[in-house]
């Protein structure tokens, strides 16, 4: 076994192209995307219903303004829908008395972003007008507390409940492509195992005395390793030399890393069992890289998706339980116990797979 | 101290190995001659334990190695048909790993690098990566990298099949040697009954997955030794005529080659007057005749009416 895994490596170090690659891929998309989505706040027009007089109107576009990732301003209803339509701006906000309309010109995370800010801010916001009509100057009384509290507590809410959607622009593009690219890193790595059935090497490896079990077991611990690192050597270097901001259980983040990897290494092996034609393989790699990808909410939130289809492929998919788990953890700021469910799934998943995919590789060389 | 017995292989179609019974004897030399396709490569896959026969058994001194085979793959190794090394490695790094998985490591592993390599004449290239090798290089390698633990036999599939003739007699010379001066057992497989001839004690033949004949070499001349073989050639191809003289009487067996006949006659049968007087009659020039001594090809010729090679 340590003959065929060592073997492996120095292949890598002969041919690294596909591997380096598919890091630098990983590091060019998220840092540049990262740096593209830190233009300033983001831009809202903001127009008022009749019922709102010009005063009140203003008082909510300096109580939204409070928050620097927007830049409200108030306009004509016509101009904001023009600005829409024109698609200079994604979305734009429509004032009523105790309650809001969202104009949207695109679909993208960001309604997602605005979307769950005005309702925060909005049921803030009336509850303490409701609560001044009972106890007058309550306002000031808050607001002052607001800025120092007598105590603070911290509330944390978990991913999923109505209202407590976050969004993490950086986070989610880093988990997502780093997850995306990895596929074709350890997927990749174990067409070897096709190829040399191809090429004969294998049958050499078979007649000699080394055991089947530990040919396989060079093969796939290569593919998981390689990916493992690639993956880990990723959050290391965003979050030491970018600075992002990983949470504190980063340790964690490398447990999930581990996890996500078994199921992609397992999904492989499947894979080349029931394609057993390296060039077949090259295009269905991808396919199914990009597939998993697109449905399993490494392109764009898997909130964002409606279509219940999807949203039950989705819930086969490794993708979907990575991303969901690094999130919870990275962005919620959760523990281990938050994440139990999907580190199962996603061990449950890899051992179906590779239980599968080797029977169905031995059956055909038998025959 | 290898044998086969009746050994069979089925595949949903074709049996491509049917009733093989062969045996190897220590440091012996044995050819397993026949056609593309007549089974030598399945063959060969079930003795080395590579794949399991339909039925019949596979014995190492005396014992099955179908349920037990660590005892065969401690001993013996294949040279495959098809180039089978990593060539993004250098020839060094595919010997090195050849070497780890038959155990060997250290200085021994070096030391045996070395010695196959300059077993097979290419130590000073030991370095440069094996696909930019040419094709005569690479299957020197794919034998050396059967080399490396030293096996006690030594089974060839079609090695020579597309390489230049000087790296072919350098690898004839290479197994010869290893048969000649250690002792090693050579099971050769080919298609070319001039490798055969030259390499090997004995011979089995075989055709559409049967061995059809066996023996040493004379023993299997002497199956024509009551028969010559004549060899015509003429100016330009005549099928009409071709035809015609393999109808002659006498005549067991007739094959054409482009411009040329060979015919093979019982002993003393006077068919040459026949034969040019016919040439005559169809106006055919008669460039060159020659009466040979029978070879293996020949053999093959007389068993089955086809040639080896098509
Ligand atoms: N894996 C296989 N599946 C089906 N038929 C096969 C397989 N391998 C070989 N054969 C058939 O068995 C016969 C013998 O093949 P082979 O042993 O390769 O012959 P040789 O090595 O003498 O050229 C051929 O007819 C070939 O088509
Ligand atoms: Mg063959």
């Amino acid at each position: 076994m340590k003959a065929v895994f060592l073997l492996q490596w120095r292949r890598f170090y002969r041919k690294p192209l596909l591997v380096v690659t598919m890091f630098g891929l990983t590091v060019i998309f998220v840092s540049v995307s990262a740096a593209g989505n830190q233009g300033g706040p983001q831009a809202v027009p903001l127009y008022a219903d009749q019922s709102l007089t010009e005063r009140e109107a203003n008082d909510w576009l300096e109580r939204l303004n409070d928050d620097d990732r927007f830049a409200f301003e108030l306009m004509p209803e016509s101009r904001a829908r023009t600005l829409v339509a024109d698609g200079n701006v994604g979305h734009a906000v429509k004032l009523l008395t105790t309650d809001y309309r969202l104009l949207v010109g695109r679909e993208d995370p960001n309604r997602f972003v605005l979307d769950s800010y005005l309702r925060r801010t909005y049921s803030e916001e009336l509850s303490l007008q409701r609560a001044e009509q009972a106890v007058p100057g309550i306002r000031e009384q808050v607001e002052s507390s607001r800025d120092n509290p007598p105590l603070t507590l911290t509330v944390t809410s978990r991913q999923g409940e109505e209202d407590s959607f976050q969004y993490n622009g950086e986070l989610q593009l880093l988990f997502g492509m780093t997850l995306f690219f990895v596929i074709y890193t350890i997927m990749f790595s174990l067409v070897r195992i096709v190829d040399e059935k191809r090429t004969g090497t294998w049958s050499r490896m078979i007649i000699s005395p080394v055991r089947k079990w530990q040919i396989y077991l060079g093969h796939l611990g290569y593919s998981f390793l390689v990916g493992f690192s690639q993956i880990t050597l990723i959050f290391l270097l965003f979050r030491f030399a970018f600075g992002f901001d990983l949470g504190d259980h980063f340790w964690l983040l490398i447990a999930i890393a581990a996890c996500y990897t078994f199921s992609i290494v397992a999904l492989g092996l499947l894979i080349i069992s029931l394609v057993t034609k390296p060039q077949q393989l090259g295009a269905v790699i991808p396919i199914i890289a990009t597939g998993m990808a697109m449905v399993g909410g490494a392109f764009w939130p898997i909130e964002l998706v409606s279509n219940e289809i999807l949203l039950a492929i989705a819930k086969v998919l490794p993708i979907t339980y990575g991303i969901e788990a690094l999130t919870t953890v990275a962005v919620y700021g959760e523990g281990v116990e938050a994440i139990l469910l999907q580190l199962a799934v996603l061990i449950g998943f890899g051992a179906i797979c590779m239980v599968i995919g080797i029977r169905l590789l031995e059956w055909r060389s038998a025959s | 101290m290898l044998d086969t017995d009746k050994l069979t292989k089925k595949f949903k179609d074709t049996v491509a190995v049917d009733n093989v019974t062969i045996s190897l004897r220590q440091g012996e030399s044995v050819g397993l001659l026949g056609p593309n396709g007549a089974g030598k490569s399945t063959a060969i896959a079930m003795i080395s334990t590579l794949m399991k026969p339909t039925s019949g058994d596979v014995r190492l001194h005396g014992k099955s190695v179908l349920k037990n085979n660590g005892a065969m793959r401690a001993i013996l190794v294949v040279v495959p048909q098809k180039i089978a090394l990593y060539e993004e490695l250098s020839a060094y790094e595919n010997l090195k790993f050849f070497g780890r998985i038959y155990g060997l490591t250290g200085k021994k592993l070096e030391g045996q690098i070395q010695y196959v390599l300059e077993l097979v004449g290419l130590s000073d290239r030991q370095k440069e990566l094996v696909k930019n090798y040419s094709g005569g290089m690479q299957r020197r390698v794919n034998l050396a990298a059967a080399m490396m633990h030293e096996p006690e036999v030594l089974i060839m599939d079609e090695p020579t099949v597309g390489i230049d003739p000087q790296s072919r007699n350098h690898l004839l010379e290479t197994i010869r040697k290893l048969n000649r001066e250690q002792g090693m057992t050579v099971l050769y497989t080919s298609h070319y009954m001039e490798e055969v001839e030259k390499l090997c004690d004995r011979v089995y033949i075989m055709d559409h997955g049967k061995v059809i004949a066996s023996g040493t070499k004379e023993e299997l001349k002497g199956i024509l030794s009551e028969e010559e073989t004549v060899w015509i050639e003429f100016d330009k191809s005549y099928p009409k005529l071709f035809e015609k003289l393999g109808q002659i009487e006498g005549i067991q067996h007739a094959v054409t080659d482009e411009h040329s006949l060979k015919l093979i006659i019982p002993k003393g049968a006077r068919v040459l007057g026949t034969l040019f007087h016919e040439a005559e009659r169809y106006g055919a020039q008669i460039i060159n005749v020659n009466v040979q001594t029978p070879t293996l090809e020949d053999v093959f010729l007389r068993l089955t009416g086809r040639k080896l090679r098509d």
